[in-house]
Formats: C-alpha cells, sequence, structure tokens
C-alpha cells in the first residue's frame, strides 16, 4: 500500500470536529455564546468564579465527537455531583463559614424581610405557569427570584435538569447585575424621607448565641421541612464551624479551598448540560425574561415589607434595607448601603442589611424545600 | 411522584401556601432567636448589655469635642477628631481587616487625624 499525504490530510480533516460542525451548525452557535459568557466573566467580571466555569463548560461540551458527555466521559462524572445535590450543598457549607449571622441575631425582624423578599418566586411560579411551563419547570424557573445560585441549581437538577443551564446562567448572571437590577426600584418605592432614616446600632451578639444559632435553626428548620436538609444543614454546619472557635482548619477550608474546588465543578457540570438541543430553544428566552421578573418582584416584596416595618416602628427601619432580603449575599447588602449614603453621606446601613440578606439565604433555601416537596423531586 | 398539572386556581393556591410557609417558618425563627439569645445568656449566667456597644461603621458617628473625657464610660460614641466620618468608617474596617478581628468585637473611643 502506497503512503498519500493527501489522503491522510484529507481523511484526518474529515474525521476532525471541523468537518462534524457542517452536519450541526447548531454547536457553533453554542461555542459563540460560551465566548460571550466568557468576555461577561473575564471582560465585565460578572461572577466571574462561576460564569468562567460554565462557559468553559459550554465550550467543551459543543466540541463535536469528544464524547466527554457519554458514557465513561469526563463530564458525566462531574455531571454526577450536581445530579446528586452535592456540589450545591458543599457550595452551602462554604457561605455558611462565610456567613455572620450576628446583625440577624441582633435584630430578628429582619427575618421577616428576608421571607418577604421570596415574593418573587412565587409570583414567577404563576407567570412561568402561564407561559406554558409544566408546574416542575415552572417551580424550578421560579426560584430564581431567590436570587441564589446553588438553590436554583439543586431545584433545577431535582425538578428540571433540562432546563438547569438556563437557569444557573440566568441565576447568576442577574445575581452579577443586582447592582444595576434594584436600585432604580429602590428609588421608585420609596421615598427621598425613607431613604435618609438612620437605624439605632445593634447589639453586641455574644459568642455563646452565635455558636447556639446554627444549631437551633438546624433542628428547627429541618424538622419542619425534612427536603431543605441538604442546603440548611451544610449552610449551619459551616456556620457552626465559623463560629464554635475550635474548628478553624476546617471553616478555613470549607470558605476556600473546598469552596474552590466545588465551584470549579459545578460551573462546568452546569455548562456541559447546554447543548444546542437543550439550549438553543424559546424556552431559554422565557427563563431569561422570567429570571429578571422574579428578580424585580423579589425586590418589591423586600422593600414593601421594609416599608410596613418603617410605618410600624414609626420611622426606626430604613426601607432600603428589605430589598436586601433576596439572598445574593453580600452584594444585596452593598446595594442597600450604596443607596442609603446616596440619600445622606452619613447613613452606614451594611450591617443592618446584612440581616435581611442572610434571612433570604434561609427564606430561598425554604421556599427551594416546599417547591420540592410539592413537585416530587427526592433529594 | 409530584403534581404534573394544575388548575389556575390550585397554582394560586400552591403560590400562596408557599408564601405563608416561607413566612410562617422565619416568623418561628424570629420569635426564636430571642428565646434562645436569652437562653444561651442565662446559661452564661450573664444578662445580655442593654446598651448597644460595638461601633460598628453602620451608624453615623457623632464627631465630639477633642476634650472628652478619656476616663468616661463607653457610650458607642466615636470620638473623631479632624476626621470626617467616612474616613473613620475606613479606618475601621482597615483596622478590623488587618487584626483580623470583626468589627462587632472592637471598640472605638477616639479617631484623630494626625
Amino acid at each position: 500500500m502506497q503512503f498519500s499525504f493527501t489522503q491522510v490530510l484529507a481523511r484526518i480533516l474529515g474525521e476532525s470536529g471541523f468537518a462534524a460542525f457542517l452536519e450541526d451548525p447548531r454547536s457553533l452557535i453554542m461555542i459563540l455564546i460560551s465566548f460571550v459568557l466568557l468576555y461577561m466573566g473575564i471582560g465585565k467580571k460578572f461572577e466571574p468564579l462561576l460564569l468562567v466555569p460554565i462557559a468553559f463548560g459550554i465550550l467543551m461540551a459543543n466540541f463535536p465527537l469528544t464524547g466527554i458527555l457519554e458514557e465513561g466521559g469526563l463530564f458525566r462524572y462531574f455531571y454526577f455531583g450536581v445530579e446528586h445535590a452535592i456540589y450545591p450543598s458543599i457550595i452551602f457549607l462554604g457561605i455558611g463559614a462565610m456567613t455572620d449571622f450576628g446583625p440577624l441575631i441582633a435584630r430578628p425582624s429582619s427575618m421577616l424581610m428576608g421571607a418577604a423578599a421570596q415574593f418573587g418566586i412565587f409570583s414567577a411560579f404563576l407567570l412561568a405557569l402561564a407561559l406554558g411551563f409544566a408546574p416542575a419547570a415552572a417551580a424550578a424557573i421560579a426560584v430564581i427570584g431567590g436570587a441564589d445560585g446553588p438553590t436554583a441549581i439543586l431545584t433545577a437538577s431535582k425538578l428540571a435538569p433540562e432546563l438547569l443551564p438556563p437557569i444557573a446562567i440566568a441565576a447568576y448572571s442577574y445575581m452579577a447585575l443586582i447592582p444595576m437590577i434594584q436600585p432604580p426600584l429602590m428609588r421608585l418605592l420609596t421615598t427621598e424621607k425613607e431613604r435618609k432614616v438612620k437605624m439605632e446600632q445593634l447589639r453586641t451578639v455574644s459568642k455563646a448565641e452565635k455558636i447556639v444559632f446554627p444549631i437551633a435553626v438546624a433542628t428547627l428548620v429541618i424538622l419542619l421541612i425534612p427536603d431543605t436538609a441538604p442546603l440548611i444543614g451544610m449552610l449551619m454546619l459551616g456556620n457552626l464551624l465559623r463560629e464554635c472557635g475550635v474548628t478553624d482548619r476546617l471553616s478555613d477550608t470549607a470558605q476556600n479551598a473546598l469552596c474552590n474546588i466545588v465551584t470549579i465543578f459545578l460551573g462546568l457540570s452546569v455548562g456541559c448540560k447546554a447543548v444546542a438541543d437543550t439550549f438553543l430553544t424559546w424556552d431559554t428566552i422565557k427563563i431569561i425574561v422570567l429570571g429578571l421578573l422574579a428578580f424585580l418582584l423579589s425586590t418589591t416584596g423586600g422593600i414593601l415589607l421594609g416599608k410596613l416595618m418603617c410605618v410600624l416602628t414609626h420611622g426606626k427601619v430604613n426601607p432600603l434595607i428589605g430589598s436586601a432580603g433576596v439572598s445574593a449575599v453580600p452584594m444585596a447588602a452593598r446595594v442597600s448601603q450604596v443607596e442609603g449614603q446616596k440619600a445622606d453621606p452619613g447613613n452606614f446601613l451594611l450591617m443592618h442589611a446584612m440581616g435581611p440578606n442572610v434571612a433570604g439565604v434561609i427564606g430561598s433555601a425554604v421556599a427551594a424545600g416546599f417547591m420540592i416537596k410539592v413537585f416530587g423531586g427526592i433529594l | 411522584m409530584g403534581i404534573t398539572s394544575l388548575t389556575p386556581l390550585e397554582a394560586v393556591l400552591v403560590a400562596l401556601s408557599g408564601l405563608v410557609i416561607v413566612f410562617l417558618m422565619l416568623g418561628i425563627l424570629c420569635l426564636m432567636i430571642p428565646v434562645v439569645s436569652r437562653l444561651t445568656t442565662a446559661v452564661a449566667g450573664r444578662r445580655t448589655p442593654a446598651t448597644p456597644a460595638a461601633p460598628t461603621p453602620a451608624p453615623a458617628p457623632a464627631p465630639v469635642p477633642e476634650k472628652a473625657d478619656p476616663g468616661a464610660a463607653y457610650t458607642g460614641q466615636v470620638a473623631l477628631i479632624g476626621c470626617d466620618e467616612k474616613t473613620a468608617a475606613m479606618v475601621m474596617a482597615v483596622v478590623s481587616y488587618e487584626t483580623g478581628i470583626p468589627l462587632d468585637s472592637l471598640i472605638f473611643h477616639r479617631i484623630r487625624a494626625l
């Protein structure tokens, strides 16, 4: 047999991924989308820690002929952690280890603002149903309104795995855009006088209170809504590691190394599910729109309860802290601080807004647990 | 297996009951926290301080005259001498960060511009 360089070259090209693009050019569109997301993550710094791995996962998943998603493929194993709620729960462990619940313990009424800010979840659920989504899918989409990425991913993986990539991308993109999404609504719904309200100092929270808090919350919430166990349990374990004072190394690992490692796997796993067949559909557009509405409605719910509390306390609560009830820790609290200082440069709302902010994390986990319970996912 | 279809009325009921559950759950936590605080304080054998303490940057620290009595009991106010509130907040944040001590565990009596 005679060696022919041109024949070998033609064969290599014929069996390459480039040739496969000609068979299904939609993969090229997905690759372009991954480039856009990479630009948003790297160039615009929109939640880069998650958006960059997600975008790279999309890129990898849409290269033809790699077999990376098939049985025995690398991403197939990575996805196991999403499928079985491992990654979101470990991320919650890290969030718990990073969170100071002191402001919430000092002002327990902040809990109610965290609850009101889940309004977007339940109203977006109704809107998603109206747009023709099945109930379980509508529930998964609605959880975007909780502004909590891991919770949205966990709910989607249980209730609508086929919608996981657009839900995760919408959730993280809107979380990154909170400083742009929330302020106009905050100014619209509050008066100048309300925004200028200065709040009293928070009391000192003892170490014992901070240690007992995660144990008590985990016990109570999980006993009442067992479906929240993976999220609330890990969140509170992380917080206990932080506060108990004898597990500094574990707390440090949960906050940094472990959280970072799992973030890589989580991002890649979410990205690898974004293939043309399931991503390039009208449903994706609807999810993006619904996600935005859910965010706006959640913010509205938090601010309106803040206004109510302002009235009930005779002007001692600044309604701006209500918007921080959407989870997105600590970005939403920072937005409250910035808006408060715009109204009055001497107004420091950050610590006050952290209360509703961390309450929102618990609230969105409870809302997600409720949705999973009702629509049949099994954790 | 979960619910696969909903009438509009059922959908509204699901949404409302979900919101009620969230409020109920966080409401219970809201009531639980003071109880737990009292119990832990009682067990620790001391009362929760009635006066606000840790001067976090949250409230605006009111400037007080330089001749404030340094021996006076701490009242939660920070004396700002020759520096504005924004700078003071920044100084507090930097001290907290550099020392690794949370802001709510630090007490600032006076911040003076040099």
